[in-house]
């Protein structure tokens, strides 16, 4: 389980992060959103010990989360891989860091889950579509079976259809992988439909947190409400008779 | 007035990616242009504002990205100036406290450069550049692919208000149809460089006849709620 207790993050005299916790268990989902600088990012980069937290504690099964080996998933899957290597290379990378070793059936099944054909991996991030590109930045993220998987805005990139098919590629690979999946976005609509539970971070704290359907039902606060209208306004959400 | 534009088309590298097409949009209208990545609909966007320039008529651009509207050795102030100018409009500084305070973007400091603004505001800043005149037809492409939901949802509000006190019309690009059927009467699908579809938007949701569309369709929103 991560537990996120009490944790600050200051940058300069201003607190970025203030007074955040909650809890994430193993096969759970749990979506941040926001809106640009309420700090979404910044969390992602606490949990994965990048920033240095002025108060609070993050752990992973009551020790540190670098322990368990999280991974994570970049908005812009392109720039994600290093350009002069296969994507195959790249893919194998976490293995390499871990010294762990490679499964061929493990990779063939994570790219059957992922609709990626495996002669894909022998190009480099140029030849590949956004859409390919993203679903292999998944496929590195869960090559070494992280139990726990950060995704920082996983589908802006990628066009509404591509974001659809991707979201549901990754619960299903949660289903049968069972990691614990932190989800940064500013989609309510993903989040709403693919999320156990909602943190809305606004200035630096979380203004309320709850499951994902109430949330879409009858957010607490006005924030949220607003949140959800921007939604409805903007078609990721909609009313049907 | 209707804007027409005929034989539209383009070709890269030997290949056709907009094949002939005809627009005709009427004075005030609204039309989404949505189609997957790489369908061709910025490519029709570009090629129907040549088209219309080359006529005449005066068309605002709002490009995909930031960076194709603004020169990153100019300040902001200058960008503003020189559109105001190109439009042979007065300096007016309560136009623009009254756009920047509804895209807010009012705390932008206009002696910077685009660089020194984020991405978000830049694409409010381009925004309300496009909204100083009084176009016959504002193009839109991908307006709030840079913006977070509550300021996208702002600013379209504030077009809806722009457009209908104006009567410019406007064509929505976008991959989004959630996004374009929320706020526009009429859509063009787009697919290998083709209109496949045009239609009133709500016989289009209720009846996509091509493939394209019915993509689109099965993939508008996240999630319906019951009313």
């Amino acid at each position: 389980m991560l537990t996120v207790d009490g944790i600050s993050v200051a940058r300069g005299r201003t607190d970025v992060l203030r007074d955040i916790s909650f809890t994430l268990a193993p096969g759970r989902t749990l979506a941040v959103v926001g809106e640009s600088g309420a700090g979404k990012s910044t969390l992602i980069a606490a949990v994965l010990g990048l920033v240095a937290l002025s108060k609070g504690d993050i752990t992973w099964m009551n020790r540190p989360v670098r322990h368990c080996r999280p991974a994570l998933v970049m908005q812009e899957p392109r720039s994600a891989f290093n350009p002069a290597l296969t994507l195959h290379r790249s893919v194998m990378e976490p293995l390499r860091a871990g010294r762990l070793p490679g499964d061929p059936v493990r990779l063939t099944r994570l790219c059957d889950g992922l609709e990626l054909l495996p002669d894909l991996l022998e190009r480099r991030p140029s030849e590949v579509s956004i859409g390919q590109a993203q679903r292999i930045g998944i496929l590195r993220a869960l090559i070494a079976t992280p139990p726990l998987v950060l995704f920082d805005e996983p589908l802006s990139a990628l066009d509404a259809v591509t974001q659809k098919h991707t979201a549901r590629l990754i619960a299903d690979l949660q289903r049968e992988e069972g990691f614990a999946a932190l989800i940064v976005t500013h989609d309510l609509g993903y989040a709403a439909a693919y999320a156990d539970e909602i943190a809305v971070l606004q200035a630096g704290q979380i203004a309320e947190m709850g499951p994902a359907q109430d949330f879409v039902t009858s957010p607490k606060t006005a924030y949220g409400l607003t949140l959800r209208e921007a939604a409805f306004a903007l078609g990721a959400l909609e009313h049907v008779a | 007035m209707t804007i027409i534009a005929t034989g539209l088309s383009a070709a890269r590298s030997g290949r056709i990616i907009l094949h002939t097409t005809d627009v005709e949009i009427r004075r005030g209208e609204r039309i989404g242009l949505v189609g997957a990545s790489g369908s061709g609909k910025s490519t029709l966007g570009h090629a129907l504002i040549d088209s219309l320039r080359a006529q005449g008529a005066s068309v605002a651009h709002v490009p995909q990205s930031p960076d194709e509207a603004l020169d990153p050795l100019r300040s902001m102030a200058f960008h503003w100036r020189e559109a105001e100018q190109a439009l042979g409009l007065a300096l007016d500084p309560s136009r623009k406290q009254k756009l920047f305070a509804a895209l807010r973007i009012e705390d932008g400091d206009l002696r910077k450069r685009p660089w020194g603004w984020s991405r978000g505001m830049q694409q409010r800043f381009v925004i309300a550049m496009a909204l100083i005149g009084t176009p016959d037809l504002l193009v839109m492409d991908e307006p709030t692919s840079a913006l977070d939901p509550v300021v996208a949802a702002g600013m379209m509000d504030l077009l809806d208000r722009y457009l209908s006190d104006r009567r410019t019309a406007l064509l929505l690009i976008t991959h989004d149809l959630g996004l374009a059927a929320a706020r526009v009467l009429r859509l063009m699908v787009m697919a290998e460089g083709r209109i496949v579809e045009d239609a009133p938007t709500p016989d289009l949701l209720r009846v996509p006849r091509t493939e394209a569309a019915r993509s689109l369709c099965a993939h508008r929103n996240w999630l319906a709620l019951p009313c």
